[in-house]
């Protein structure tokens, strides 16, 4: 029998309504391409290069070092995120490794209560073997809807691939302006922009996101710019606007103010005025 | 209107108002005549209900009297010998259909005639004060509805809505809708979500039958105003048939029936009041406690069928609009959390905590199993809808419950994550068919994704759930325990205002002594 493909797993949310229709279970997958200035779960970004500083600082002894691997005992681990804190890697030592048929063992106990299954990370994307035998495998036994929220930044064929078994797509346009795009994520956004034209173009698109940040995406036209690129694909696709919050964020982003209300207010307006019926903002 | 809860220092269980209580009698007149918080007809109805709380209670053993005496069985404020019974649901088909002789009304052929059908036979409720059953508005209205075009029918029903609010405004007064959608229950969910009045409402929800939304329609009202409830419809329809309705809360009775008497036993002062072991309870304790409560139960209703003869004198059981063969009475409980937790303490697990822990949620099944096995055991003889038995309700609670967690829910603010939570309570909700519901708060995400909260309560449906009551954390409406409150009365009463709302006050007691209830579990989305 071949080897399954592991999933590296930074975390499994039993219940969320914020990632898309309904009420949701969300894996959020280890590793992502992109390096936001904002990132609001860093720790999600690299895997983990086992250089041993959290397992020193862990209080309660949960981590060892075993070779180059950080090993992480569950039953001691109290969450207190010392680890996460300390990391200077943007990593976290307490990833499971999971095959597909593992995590969907674990989806299951949330069946009753949940529309469907939405994958997240990091980038959902960059692990494409275990993310698309995982969306077999939900489709083939179950009636559960399925989503992934990605930056976009995806090799076409890739995600050619997972369309077929995922009912909905979330993408985060960081910025429409490359410049902004690259000042902030360190990548271009060709590709998710790409994206957003590929999986509009089947129906599968779900939402379109961007985060407002000032001095960033808080410019009028940026958002008539994401505004009017949407509509051209079809002036229906959901558009919402996030308030950008220092919460979770490192580095220099920590510093940032949120924006006002009257910012984010004026900003929805914007993208309506440019023909998007479907507008609004997170509460 | 519903009576504040006063402590009466002349009321004598065994023998009424003695002689030498006259003075303290007279100074309570007084006090209430003299009241600048309350309204004349709120003075009437404490002047009324203090003059009642002379009578003795009707009699019961030495064994019973003692339970009643440490509050392990209680009388919810019902007073001594009751007069009336707590909850009735009337027919209003029929008054609809048929008109009434006594009540001079003419059968109605529209919409106007029918919602005045229905004002008049509200003002007259052979109960406490306010209708505890306003009926299945929408199936009772549709008819008039049907052919009418909006602009006609809207203001006419937003009219009738406001008038029940306004004529009688009180929580405890109920409506029921669903399952299917129609164009009165529709239109009756925008009416509420504009008006936002106290008025209670359940929508008997079927996944099946339900249109999704509509059911949608209730979940964008529930997180505004914290009604409806949700009704697992297919349970009651499977336990009850289709003639069930809801009254008050979310108690469960028969169309044209009521509930005599709601005779409650307090399983957190029962746990006070005992000190054997797990198995002693569930052998000895419930099954003697189980008696007692009948007993106490048999004593008020015996009193109201033969002493008050009610049956005989009522002008609506004569107008055919209740059928003495369809009533009950209820066997309530509270306190089971406090109970369950005890039990863990002398079985050496201090630890395992209703709600969180699975050994603790099989006690909790234990005991309410055993208990209403026990209850069946005994005859009722004049709880003809329900086979002679009495059915058992789940408590909600009132201001006096210190320490006792309302009926079978977990206490406010110590709730499990929302799946845990649903798991450990359902198999307890499927024992309880005579009323049971638990409230869930969400943080305001949930406005804008109502899908999710539906999602929720299939699942919780599907486990078993019986009735829920779906809130968000920022609403100006809050459910007290079965009932709902308005923020700005609770902050007006604490400012000395005159409130139109009886039910104002009590919620303002029950917060003032159990300020937790108040801190329910947020669910963060």
């Amino acid at each position: 029998m071949a080897e399954r493909v592991m999933g590296r797993i930074n975390n499994i949310l039993p219940q969320s309504f914020v990632d898309g229709p309904g009420n949701r279970s969300v894996i959020f997958l280890q590793g992502c391409q992109f390096n936001c200035l904002y990132c609001h779960n860093p720790y999600t970004i690299n895997d983990c290069n086992a250089c041993g500083i959290c397992v020193e600082s862990c209080p309660v002894g949960a981590l060892s070092l075993d070779g180059n691997l950080v090993l992480w005992d569950e039953v001691k681990c109290v969450d207190c995120d010392t680890c996460i804190d300390v990391c200077p890697n943007s990593s976290s030592p307490k990833i499971r490794n999971q095959t597909p048929e593992a995590t969907w063992e674990v989806i299951q106990n949330f069946t009753p209560f949940i529309s469907g299954l939405t994958v997240t990370g990091g980038e959902p994307a960059c692990q494409p073997e275990y993310l698309s035998d995982l969306l077999k495998l939900v489709k083939a036994q179950s009636n559960l809807t399925t989503c992934i929220e990605t930056n976009g930044g995806v090799d076409s064929e890739v995600m050619e691939s997972l369309l077929p078994n995922l009912d909905y797509v979330m993408v985060d346009l960081k910025a429409f302006d490359p410049e902004i795009h690259l000042a902030l994520t360190g990548h271009e956004n060709t590709k998710t922009l790409e994206t957003i034209r590929q999986v509009a173009a089947v129906g599968k698109l779900h939402m379109v996101r961007t985060t407002i940040v000032p001095g960033y995406t808080d410019g009028e036209s940026q958002i008539a710019d994401i505004a009017r690129f949407l509509v051209d694909l079809n002036p229906e696709i959901h558009f919402r606007l996030l308030r950008f919050r220092s919460h979770g964020t490192r580095g220099i982003a920590a510093t940032w103010e949120s924006p006002s209300d009257a910012v984010m207010d004026r900003l929805v307006e914007t993208a309506k005025k440019a023909g998007l019926v479907n507008v609004d903002q997170s509460l | 209107m519903t009576q504040t809860k006063i402590a009466y220092p002349f009321e004598h269980l065994e023998n009424g108002m003695q002689a030498e209580d006259l003075e303290n009698f007279k100074d309570q007149v007084r006090s209430f005549v003299a009241d600048p918080m309350l309204l004349e007809e709120q003075k009437r109805v404490a002047m009324m209900d203090a003059a009642y709380k002379t009578l003795p209670y009707p009699p019961v053993s030495g064994a019973a009297l003692d339970t009643l005496g440490q509050g392990v069985i209680c009388l919810l404020g019902e007073g001594p010998a009751p007069y009336h019974p707590r909850y009735v649901a009337p027919d209003y088909q029929k008054v609809l259909d048929e008109g009434s002789e006594f009540f001079n009304l003419q059968p109605a052929t529209n919409l106007y005639e029918a919602v005045t059908n229905l004002l008049t036979l509200y003002n007259y409720s052979p109960t406490s004060g306010d209708p505890p059953y306003i009926g299945n508005l929408d199936l009772l209205l549709e008819p008039f509805v049907r052919d009418l075009p909006m602009e006609a029918a809207r203001p006419v029903l937003k009219s009738f809505w406001t008038l029940i609010d306004r004529l009688h405004p009180d929580a405890f007064v109920h409506a029921d809708i669903g399952p299917e959608a129609t164009r009165t229950g529709e239109m009756l969910l925008d009416i509420d979500h504009e008006a936002g009045t106290i008025t209670n409402l359940t929508l008997r929800y079927d996944p099946e039958k339900t249109p999704r939304e509509f059911a949608l329609k209730a979940v964008r009202n529930a997180l505004q105003l914290s009604k409806p409830y949700f009704l697992n419809h297919p349970q009651h329809l499977a336990d009850w048939g289709p003639d069930y309705i809801i009254a008050s809360c979310y108690n469960i009775m028969w169309l044209r029936g009521g509930i005599f008497t709601l005779v409650r036993l307090n399983l957190a002062e029962a746990a006070s009041h005992f000190d054997g072991n797990l198995d002693q309870l569930l052998n000895d304790e419930l099954p003697r406690l189980a008696a007692l409560q009948v007993e106490v139960m048999n004593s008020r209703i015996q009193h109201l069928v033969e002493e008050v003869g009610w049956f005989e004198h009522s002008i609506f059981v004569k107008e055919g609009l209740l059928d003495p063969e369809k009533f009950s009475a209820y066997a309530g409980v509270v306190g089971l959390n406090e109970l369950v937790n005890e039990m863990m303490v002398r079985s050496g697990k201090p630890e395992a905590k209703y709600g969180h822990d699975k050994e603790a949620n099989d006690v909790a099944v234990q005991i309410i199993s055993r208990l209403k096995q026990e209850l069946s055991k005994h005859p009722s003889t004049y709880c003809k809808g329900t086979g002679e038995r009495v059915v058992f309700h789940a408590q909600v609670g009132i201001s006096e419950d210190q320490g006792a967690t309302p009926g079978c829910r977990l206490p406010a603010g110590t709730e499990p994550e929302i799946y845990t939570h649903l798991q450990a309570t359902a198999p307890i909700q499927a024992l309880v068919e005579g009323g049971v519901s638990d409230i869930f708060e969400f943080d305001q995400t949930a406005r804008q994704n109502p899908e999710a909260v539906l999602d929720i309560i299939n699942g919780a449906m599907k486990l078993g759930m019986r009735d829920i009551s779906i809130g968000s954390n920022d609403s100006e409406f809050v459910r007290v325990s079965g009932y709902l409150v308005r923020r700005s009365d609770l902050e007006n009463r604490q400012e000395e205002q005159l409130l139109r709302y009886g039910t104002a006050e009590i919620a303002r007691e029950f917060f003032t002594a159990q300020p937790n209830t108040l801190h329910r579990r947020t669910r963060q989305v």
